[in-house]
């Protein structure tokens, strides 16, 4: 024989759950907001030269796709904030209970939309 | 939905499997085709569609997915009696592990509609239908549904689960109070049937070195016993980017443990026992 | 037959033993995730606040104290964090030798970011 054994799927077949869903999204929001510090040093850097190059970065983030590249980064942070707080205190042993896990996992849901939106509203407000 | 025990089946379910092509980073020998369809039995009135995971290694070609038609009215209520009806009615070459029939020896863990558990205790109408029936997920497949287990074993025997002693033995047996004995609860009654190894994803990116939550959590049923004096070594032995840090906390070990227990808590422990002394 | 290597299971599995460390990494994440909680919610809201601002209220609002140090502050958590945090992911995916050069990779872009936005934030606050 020399066929090798198969190995059974993982990925491929395995449920998503609340539980896994939530850990890669943590992964993927943690990259994005990476991506979002160097945007953050850009901008640092641009206002250190002066008021042009200045004016084109707050210029892309004024227009439409910077909207949305913001909105997205800002919906990347809350998520990342509140689960990265949910990390925290299982780290001090706590919250174990399945029933506890989920309870936070929606609960980490809901707030980052919650707070997403009051963040927008605010931010239209003050533009006003 | 909030899920209260991990035996819950949430009907609520907005993905069936992760969007990633069905081939994702399979290699040839994995790759799964189409099986054959089995006939229905005649005169049956209530059938489920069973899909389940084929591999012959006599034959030497790739596994393939076989489709039965499960009389439910000629079969017990479990997940596993409809395996041993199949093998008994439909095709005797139908290969798995059992045992005790009743959730204690841990044998015939599988993946049954994308989560593992138990075949055994899993009741078939909790199933979706067609039911979908692989081996625990991520593991080298002897056949059908019986995986290799030597590779999680080999990790198992590496945190030595047997007590460790230095002092001389006492002239009767080690004493332990019943305060001392309640810290085992939760971790002893683990039957190793790897549910949650197979279903932690660190395990299937990194298994060779991650020691995984099955081990893990039998790695703190040794530490947290008042009567083993090796924790020193132990924790030395866990300490380590992969063998314990690979756990993110995913939890899904907690989500599908068959007996209810809670790895993902058992690796919190370790982890503050190695902070804490350090600081 | 079907296993190529004749090492046993027990030894593949034993392999390079243990590193007997691994604590240090992460507990910096944690440290730094503590710290990364106040200092990114005052950003955000420093940055509502300042929605309508152009190039001289910014830099106004740059030049002051208080700002300069937290600004930095944020600078050095984020990056740590994030070198720390996509050190792990390389780890997780990346099997190859390809691994140790996307760490370095990393780690000097984290690094390098830093330090650029550090100098960009004390330019900005020590131009006369
Ligand atoms: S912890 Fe639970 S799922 Fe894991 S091996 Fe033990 S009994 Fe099975
Ligand atoms: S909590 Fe840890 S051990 Fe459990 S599934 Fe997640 S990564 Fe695996
Ligand atoms: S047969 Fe023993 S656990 Fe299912």
């Amino acid at each position: 024989m020399t066929h090798i054994r198969p190995r059974s799927p993982n990925i491929q077949s395995y449920r998503p759950q609340l539980t896994s869903v939530l850990s890669i999204a943590n992964r993927i929001t943690g990259v994005v907001l990476s991506l979002g510090g160097v945007g953050l040093v850009v901008w640092l850097v641009a206002a250190a030269l002066g008021p042009e190059p200045f004016s084109v970065v707050q210029g892309f983030f004024a227009s439409w796709p910077g909207q949305i590249v913001l909105f997205g980064f800002t919906f990347a942070f809350f998520l990342h904030l509140c689960g990265g707080i949910r990390h925290l205190v299982w780290d001090t042993v706590h919250g174990f209970e399945l029933a506890s896990i989920y309870a936070s996992g929606w609960a980490v849901v809901a707030a980052s939309i919650v707070l997403t939106a009051a963040t927008w509203i605010a931010s239209i407000f003050m533009g006003a | 939905m909030i899920i209260h025990s991990s035996d819950q089946v949430s009907r609520a379910r907005f993905l069936k499997r992760f969007p990633v092509p069905k081939n994702f980073g399979v290699p040839a020998e994995s790759r799964i085709v189409q099986g054959r369809t089995w006939p229905a039995p005649e005169g049956a009135r209530r059938v489920k569609v069973f899909k389940i995971y084929r591999y012959d290694p006599e034959r030497g070609t790739n596994p393939r997915i076989d489709t039965f038609h499960v009389d439910l009215d000629d079969c017990g209520p479990m997940v596993l009696d409809a395996l041993i009806w199949i093998k008994n009615k439909v095709d005797s070459t139908l290969t798995f592990r059992r045992s005790c029939r009743e959730g204690v020896c841990g044998s015939c863990a599988m993946n049954m509609d994308g989560t593992n558990w138990l075949a055994c205790t899993r009741f078939i109408s909790d199933l979706d239908a067609p039911a979908v029936i692989y081996p625990l997920a991520n593991m080298r497949i002897i056949k059908d549904l019986v995986p290799d287990l030597t590779h999680v074993f080999a990790q198992y025997e590496m945190i030595e689960p047997w007590l460790h002693v230095k002092t001389p033995d006492p002239e009767k047996e080690r004493l332990q109070s019943a305060e001392e004995r309640k810290q085992l609860d939760g971790y002893y009654e683990c039957i190793l049937c790897f549910c949650c190894t197979s279903g932690c994803p660190s395990h299937w990116w990194n298994g060779n070195r991650f020691l995984g939550p099955a081990t893990l959590l039998q790695a703190w049923r040794w530490l947290t016993d008042s009567r083993d004096e090796g924790s020193e070594e132990r924790l030395d032995r866990l300490e380590d980017p992969f063998r314990l840090y690979r756990c993110h906390t995913i939890l899904n070990c907690t989500r599908t443990c068959p007996k209810g227990l809670n790895p993902g808590k058992a690796i919190a422990e370790e982890k503050k026992a190695i902070l804490e002394r350090r600081s | 037959m079907n296993r190529p290597r004749m090492r046993s299971p027990f030894g593949s599995a034993i392999w390079l033993g243990s590193a007997k460390t691994g604590v240090e990494h992460w507990w910096a994440e944690r440290v730094s995730a503590v710290a990364l909680v106040p200092l990114t919610i005052w950003f955000l809201a420093a940055i509502i606040f300042h929605t309508r601002s152009d190039h001289a209220g910014f830099v106004a609002w740059l030049r002051e104290f208080p700002t300069t140090i937290l600004i930095i502050l944020l600078l050095i958590a984020l990056f740590h964090h994030a070198a720390l945090g996509l050190q792990v992911i390389v780890e997780d995916y990346v099997h190859s030798d390809l691994k140790f050069a996307v760490i370095v990779g990393v780690r000097l872009t984290c690094f390098a970011a830093a330090v650029a936005g550090i100098l960009a934030a004390l330019q900005i606050a020590l131009a006369s």
